[in-house]
């Protein structure tokens, strides 16, 4: 072995290493692999529909530093500006100006390999909610090139980047969707991308669409006064709302005609005290699936079980699902009373199991209800 | 020179009190870990959990006995042929007989005292617990399909109907209710790399392999919340990959699995075929 250099030869080595080291291209990164042949880079900007005027003028002043304003913008009419994005006018075919927000190829890049390495196993590589671990998995992943939410607590169409990154980073419990604790960087990166694969002229790339922020939190009206509220709550619940039409009735036959001051004799649904299965508009493959609605005092919901939760799930219904919007359509008083009666189902019942069976029991043996 | 000279006993010094710090700092907070309930395995919660128990502590308590054994042979000559005036090093390399003998000898109650030992009683469990998995057809036999994915557990067991496959098989994520003083018995896949699933108090754990099913089993003996873990890293969010198993005496066993069941069916979609995943159970 004489005539070898064996410095000679580790230098070698090390120059190699720290050569190849050098060569990862961008589509390369070990940090973010992909399958071979999905690119992870991003060629084309976008211009995503952002939320409205009024918006952005609270949050001027709400959050000083935030947002500034710049007159210079949009050929002279102005536009908001934030760290990230920019926010401008541009014109709709009507004469209504309408803000965008510009989604750079660069960020976007971000955003999609970041995507691909947290979200793609179940949201899929491109988005469409079949990824490798969503198989025979229900609910669905969100397939994103459908502009759809169900727990964003949003009324308008769309959900702001604040009502999206709330939901990312809270995950939905009882599924397979995380509580996410990445930065907020990287989760607003992640927005944007997931916003960019809206198909043309629908969702963030529709002109028409409407974004907006979480419902707000009113005062609750019955905080001293929380058994009252419960009273309440049961009686809209079964009363004026009729959730009993999807989610089980907690009541017999019997009290549910005094509540609903119906004839004697009257008939309800069978299987009173189950939920009913409903359709919905989330597909997977092309195909719409159901969703249940939950029994409070068995399923773990998803989009969190404080009263304040709970009222904004309740005011804003869910969207894509037979779970209406209850906001306008009753007073925000009745609101936090069904917050109210929802919550003590859960804090009462669920995972009781002595207390539920006894109350579920009851209710069933002591009418026609099964 | 001189200097270095000079200096070397205290970098000597410093060397072993470099060791000597993570050394204790790792043994106090083993300790100071093992304290906390959380940190431990916890009792064992099945019927073949003291095996493990029993297993774990007679090697713990072997190898102790052995390193103390080695360190106080190790030290004796340190001390008594230690350099000193008027005595010499001499050096040989251990090819006489008598030390191939003594190594000889070493080596062999070693290994019966040690390896032969543990390892007779290892093929004893596993051959007598972990390998005997419970006839399936035996009613009283609970059996689980396990689906891994990234990152989430998927348990459906067969509802009262006993049968897998139809509609009133219930399905759960990241939480399993199981039957006291009942076998359990798993047959485990995943859907997309390789996950463990492991069950600490019940001293159970397996790999679960897409492409294969693997089986396990255990016999609750202890009723309460326990907990599900992955043990393999499976990816990003392998630390969030765990769940609740939930152990219920006979009775409020057989009344949720009615409740559960009945639940299930009314979920049930038969079109959506895609989201039906069971097999056949296999043995
Ligand atoms: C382990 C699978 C899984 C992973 C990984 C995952 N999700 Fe989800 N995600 C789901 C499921 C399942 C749902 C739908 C739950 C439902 O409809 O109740 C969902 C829903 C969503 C929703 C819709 C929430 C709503 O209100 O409708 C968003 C947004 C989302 N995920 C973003 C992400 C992001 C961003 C990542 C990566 C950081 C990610 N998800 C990673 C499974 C996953
Ligand atoms: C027409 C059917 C329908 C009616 C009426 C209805 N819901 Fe729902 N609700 C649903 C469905 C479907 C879901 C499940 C959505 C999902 O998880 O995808 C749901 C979910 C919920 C959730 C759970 C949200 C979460 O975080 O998981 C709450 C709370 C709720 N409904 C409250 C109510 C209340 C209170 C009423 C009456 C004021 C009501 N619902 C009326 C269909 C309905
Ligand atoms: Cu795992």
């Amino acid at each position: 072995m004489r005539g070898i250099s064996w410095q000679g030869l580790a230098v070698a080595f090390g120059a190699l290493g720290l050569l190849t080291s050098l060569q990862t291209s961008d589509d390369d990164n070990p940090h973010a692999r992909a399958p071979r042949g999905v690119s992870l880079v991003v060629t084309e900007g976008a211009y995503l529909r952002a939320p409205g005027a009024d918006w952005f003028a609270e949050r001027a002043k709400a959050e000083p530093g935030r947002f500034t304003h710049d007159a210079t913008l949009a050929g002279g009419i102005g536009g908001w500006v934030d760290a990230k994005g920019e926010y401008w006018f541009v014109e709709m075919e009507e004469g209504e100006w309408v803000y965008n927000q510009w989604a750079s190829p660069e960020r976007l890049t971000a955003g999609r390999r970041d995507f691909v390495q947290f979200c793609s196993s179940c949201h899929g590589l491109e988005g469409d909610g079949y990824g490798r671990s969503a198989q025979h998995l229900r609910p669905t992943p969100r397939s994103f090139q459908q502009n759809k939410f169900k727990f964003t607590k949003v009324i308008a169409d769309l959900p702001s980047d604040e009502a999206l990154l709330a939901v990312i980073r809270r995950g939905l419990a009882g599924t397979p969707m995380l509580p996410w604790d990445l930065s907020d960087v990287q989760l607003l990166d992640i927005i944007q991308y997931i916003k960019s694969l809206s198909p043309e002229e629908s969702g963030w790339r529709d002109v028409y669409s409407q974004v907006g922020d979480a419902i707000e939190v009113t005062e609750d009206p019955w905080v001293d006064i929380k058994e009252r509220a419960i009273v309440r709550g049961r009686e809209v619940y079964h009363g004026a709302a009729s959730c009993h039409l999807c989610h089980p009735g907690y009541v017999t036959n019997e009290e549910l005609r005094v509540i609903r001051k119906d004839p004697e004799g009257t008939t309800y649904r069978e299987n009173l005290t189950y939920p009913a299965l409903k359709d919905s508009e989330y597909e997977v493959l092309g195909r719409a699936t159901k969703v249940m609605p939950p029994d409070f005092t068995w399923h773990q919901l998803r989009a969190g079980i404080t009263t304040a939760d709970l009222f904004q799930t309740i005011a804003s219904g869910i969207k894509g699902t037979a779970m209406p919007q209850w906001k306008g359509a009753l007073p925000d008083e009745d609101l936090w009373a069904l917050a109210h009666y929802v919550e003590d189902l859960i804090v009462s019942y669920k995972d009781q199991r002595p207390e539920r069976s006894a109350f579920m029991g009851g209710l069933r043996t002591s009418g026609d209800n099964r | 020179m001189s200097m270095l000279k000079t200096l070397l006993p205290s970098f000597a010094l410093l060397r072993s009190r470099w060791l000597g710090c993570p050394l204790a700092l790792m043994l106090t907070s083993t300790w100071a870990l093992a304290q906390d309930k959380r940190w431990g395995p916890g009792e064992p919660a099945s019927d073949y959990g003291d095996r493990f128990y029993d297993l774990f502590w007679l090697i713990t308590i072997l190898v102790s006995v052995a390193f103390a054994l080695v360190v106080v042979l190790l030290v004796i000559p340190v001390l008594r042929d230690r350099a000193r005036p008027g005595h010499r090093a001499s050096f040989d390399h251990g090819k006489s007989l008598h030390d191939k003998r003594l190594t000889a000898i070493i080596s062999i109650v070693t290994f019966i005292v040690l390896d032969a030992w543990v390892l007779v009683i290892a093929m004893k469990d596993l051959r007598e617990a972990y390998w005997a998995i419970p006839d399936a057809k035996d009613p009283q036999t609970y059996r689980v399909e396990v689906l891994a994915q990234q990152w989430a557990w998927n348990f459906r067991a067969t509802g009262v109907d006993g049968e897998f496959g139809t509609a009133d098989d219930i399905l759960t994520i990241n939480e399993l209710v199981v039957p006291l003083n009942r076998p359990v018995s798993f047959n485990m896949t995943s859907k997309d790399v390789i996950h463990a699933l492991f069950l600490p108090e019940m001293r159970l754990k397996r790999d679960v392999n897409p492409g294969a099913i693997n089986e396990a089993w255990f016999k609750p003996i202890k009723e309460g919340d326990f907990t599900i873990l992955c043990a393999e890293l499976c990816g990003f969010a392998h630390y969030q990959m765990y769940g609740k198993l939930v152990v219920l005496e006979q009775g409020q066993f057989n009344e949720w699995e009615a409740e559960a069941s009945r639940l299930a069916s009314t979920a049930f979609d038969a079109d959506d075929t895609e989201a039906h995943w069971a097999w056949d159970w296999q043995e």
